[in-house]
């Protein structure tokens, strides 16, 4: 078990590099540099020129990479070419943000999917599958800003229940906070259930025909005993997997709902980086975008193995 | 978001007085309140309050360096923290900000300004005239100011006495206290580069700065400007979605939003809670520039075609919803007093436009659009195409990215879409687009006899003269030159009731920028 957990981490570490390689030289096919967006249509090949010097930019772009790569190899992500902000102190707050919401939505989400998920496989092909089914759908076939801006109409325009800006700072109080990131919360809610809904469901439903279901329910056991004792076990790593996916979504995806309430994610900081091509902030974003992705599935493998017996001890 | 990119830097050379303004508000295309009711009137001004601005035009990568600006957020904040040198007022003159007055010999090439006496920095420094040279050369020499183009003609500036400076130009211009009005000339205290933790003389104090989030600005208490800065601090908000802009100042946690959306706005006017304030025409121009010595625009019968060819109001009532006013293929605003109203205007004309292409041997026209050139280029492109094949004409219409649009794009393409903000005179807004060695010369139109004109106008002191030199230009670009100007823009604010003393401004929104320290709560 350490041994995987070690190898999956110096394999998320490789991917990081692979990662920073990749989003450094797609960064140069873009057309223009950050010069020439901060300076847009003003801009005069003499100012240009200031402006690249400055900042050196008129070095070769593998000397910026290897420079950029030393500095963050001691601890050092270096500062935004835009602004000369630090990208850590800037990067930080937004990701706590970001974080905040995705958890706060993952609590809103997971029990439902899950808990709905389950119960629509216990109650297979009655009612209630239906009904989970059909509105977990129609959730995740409206467009999130559709929802956003449906949520807005109704609980903060009709109602004034919640805010329609969800702009928090560092010393928002926490219920505040809470009160504030409900209606993105709510939103992503929309967004994810349904897929994990139907993941579970599956999953349940297909380790049911299995010999050993068969021989619970020749015991006599209550079907829904059997689906969580029996089929959920053996059905977990898909669902975790898909969960992971979900989760991280949460992190990485949620760009269209940042902007629509107008919370301080780490989206709209990367999306206005890559407008204004400010290669070290897009960099910083990425690697923490990556590593979101790497943590959550070593978690998954990780959780996987631990609720099955049967992955604990390969044969 | 991209939109405003730069130089919202707007016209003036705008003469007229007061009475003036309000009796021919209409004409003059200046309507103040036009669509909010009489909520903002005047009474006596009161201290108090956080002025919450929710605002679109910066984002994350905001600089508190101003030769970095270029958008309206951090004009603002620009000018919340520091002050200009020159201000324009609310008629469009040039008054005297950290320059208090100055004088120039005919020719207008020896200039003399005066340093306001007795102004602080928020660090306690006295303002001299070492800071305004300093705060001036940071635009000259090897930088990269976005305002370097604008202050090229300085040769010289120097130190005459501790509160007095001496500026030589190369050309003479008696425009040039309206050039350093410009956005980007903010003063610094003499040898400042600490642009994290600003020094300014302006009624607010830096206190957080979150770029693309919000920044926190704390009055100081002892502004140097008499009726001005009576909010005890500002929150300024990104709010870049115009819906949750609206709703934002709808609900009450904002009191005040830039860039209305003009296909929303007649919902927010039937809100007891907003008013909304319309500036008519001094907002961007909205154009297709062809350049004249590209083979298929090299006749002018194929540019007058082209001219003719299209429906400037059906793009203003559909793109704009009609909150722009229609252009006549110059960047000079409608609304300025300089703008040339004997030039007959470029109405839709199919035949004509079909009479015109034929001359001209029909050549293949193709253009280029994106929006991020500006939005609503698209669809304007679109629109075009649709009244231009009512003339029998075709044309390709092609949507290219607005990633790196003004380096791949603009000025490379043959027809292409662009905008232009307004600038403060309209000698800069002439003879940087229009004069044959201009930069941004985005048409390839070069004639003598109008760089001529312009030359002389600059200099000329007799408004008379001037004015009828300035229609005799924009004649000459208007049946000459390759530029598609369509319509001119609106700006449209929105403020809560209970905001007192916002006015139109002849340049930018929200006051000229400046709401922070114009208006009031009630």
């Amino acid at each position: 078990m350490i041994r995987l957990i070690l190898s999956r981490i110096g394999l998320g570490l490789l991917t990081l590099l692979a990662v920073s390689v990749v989003i450094f030289v797609l960064t140069q096919i873009l057309p223009g540099d950050v010069a020439s967006s901060v300076l847009g249509q003003s801009a005069t090949p003499e100012t240009l020129a200031a402006y690249r010097h400055e900042l050196g930019l008129d070095r070769p772009a593998v000397v910026r990479y290897f420079v950029w790569l030393a500095g963050v190899l001691h601890g050092d992500f270096g500062t935004a070419l835009t602004n000369g902000q630090n990208i850590i102190e800037v990067l930080w707050p937004r990701l706590r943000n970001t974080l905040f919401l995705a958890g706060y939505a993952a609590l809103l989400a997971l029990p439902l999917a899950v808990g709905f998920g389950i119960l629509s496989a216990i109650r297979e092909g009655r009612l209630t599958d239906r009904l989970a089914n059909i509105v977990a759908l129609l959730a995740i076939s409206m467009p999130e800003f559709f929802v956003g801006y449906l949520l807005i109409l109704n609980l903060s325009v009709n109602h004034e229940w919640f805010p329609s800006l969800a702009t928090v700072g560092a010393d928002t109080p926490f219920g505040e906070r809470v009160w504030a990131v409900t209606l993105p919360a709510v939103t992503l809610t929309f967004l994810v259930t349904a897929h994990m809904l139907r993941m579970t469901r599956n999953s349940v439903l297909s380790t049911m025909s299995t010999a050993y279901v068969e021989m619970a329910f020749l015991k006599g056991l209550s079907r829904a005993r059997v689906v969580t004792r029996h089929a959920l076990p053996n059905a977990a790593a898909p669902i975790i997997s898909v969960i992971a996916l979900n989760l991280a979504y949460l992190v990485v995806g949620v760009v269209v709902v940042e902007n629509v309430f107008t919370y301080p994610g780490v989206g709209q900081y990367m999306i206005d980086a890559v407008t204004k091509r400010d290669v070290p902030v897009i960099e910083a974003c990425g690697i923490v975008f990556a590593a979101v992705f790497i943590t959550l599935n070593t978690l998954a493998d990780v959780t996987a193995i631990v609720l099955n017996p049967r992955l604990r001890h390969p044969r | 978001m991209t939109e405003d990119r730069s130089h919202l830097s707007a016209r003036t050379g705008l003469v007229l007085d007061r009475r003036d303004l309000m009796t021919s508000a209409a004409a003059l295309g200046l309507a103040f309140g036009a669509l909010g009711g009489p909520a903002l009137a005047e009474d006596a001004p009161k201290k108090g309050g956080t002025l919450r601005l929710g605002m679109e035009g910066g984002s994350a990568s905001d600089s508190l360096d101003p030769r970095t600006y270029a958008d309206s957020v951090p004009i603002d904040y620009g000018y919340q923290i520091f002050n200009g040198m020159v201000e324009i007022g609310d008629n469009g003159e040039a008054v005297g900000e950290l320059l208090e007055s100055w004088e120039t010999k005919p020719g207008a090439t020896e200039w003399v300004f005066n340093v306001r006496k007795g102004i602080t920095f928020h660090s306690g420094k006295t303002l001299d005239a070492d800071d305004i040279v300093y705060s001036l050369n940071l635009h000259r020499g090897d930088t990269k100011s976005a305002a370097k183009d604008l202050l090229s003609a300085i040769s010289d500036v120097k130190k005459l006495g501790p509160n007095q400076i001496g500026i030589t130009l190369s050309t003479g211009n008696a425009d040039l206290p309206y050039n350093l009005s410009d956005y980007h000339v903010l003063v610094v205290p003499n040898g400042f580069t600490n642009w994290a933790k600003p020094d300014g003389t302006g009624a607010y104090a830096l206190e957080s700065f979150e770029p693309g989030v919000r920044v926190l600005t704390k009055n100081t208490g002892h502004y140097w400007k008499p009726n001005r800065a009576w909010y005890d601090s500002v929150e300024l908000r990104y709010i870049p979605d115009a819906a949750a802009r609206s709703q934002a100042l709808i609900s009450g946690q904002v009191d005040a939003v830039n860039r209305l959306d003009p296909k929303t706005v007649g919902f927010l006017m039937k809100s007891p809670k907003v008013s909304v304030v319309q500036t008519k025409g001094t907002g961007n121009r909205f154009a297709f520039v062809a350049l004249c010595d590209d083979p298929s625009y090299t006749s002018n019968d194929a540019r007058m075609a082209l001219k003719y060819g299209i429906d400037r109001q059906k793009i203003i009532d559909t793109v704009y919803k009609g909150f722009a006013q229609v252009g006549n293929d110059t960047t000079i605003s409608p609304a300025s007093p300089y703008f040339a109203q004997n030039t007959p205007p470029h109405t839709y004309d199919p035949d004509r436009a079909a009479s015109l292409y034929k001359k001209a041997g029909s050549p293949k026209f193709r253009l280029q659009v994106s929006e991020g050139a500006f939005s609503g280029a698209t669809d304007a492109g679109v629109l075009y195409q649709e009244a231009l094949k009512k003339a029998g004409i075709d044309l390709e219409v092609v949507r290219v990215s607005g990633d790196g649009y003004w380096s791949n794009v603009w000025l490379k393409a043959p027809f292409c879409a662009v905008y232009w903000g307004g600038r403060p005179t309209v000698d800069l807004q002439l003879s940087q687009t229009f004069i044959s060695t201009a930069n941004w010369n985005d048409t390839h139109w070069r004639d003598p006899a109008f760089d001529k004109i312009v030359t002389e106008a600059r200099v000329e002191l007799d408004d008379a003269k001037r004015k009828q030199m300035y229609a005799e230009a924009q004649h000459l670009i208007a049946d000459n030159a390759g530029m598609v100007c369509f319509a001119v823009g609106d700006y449209l604010d929105g403020y809560a009731k209970k905001i007192r003393g916002a006015k139109p401004h002849p340049r930018y929104d929200l006051c000229d920028q400046r709401v922070a320290e114009k208006t009031w709560f009630a």
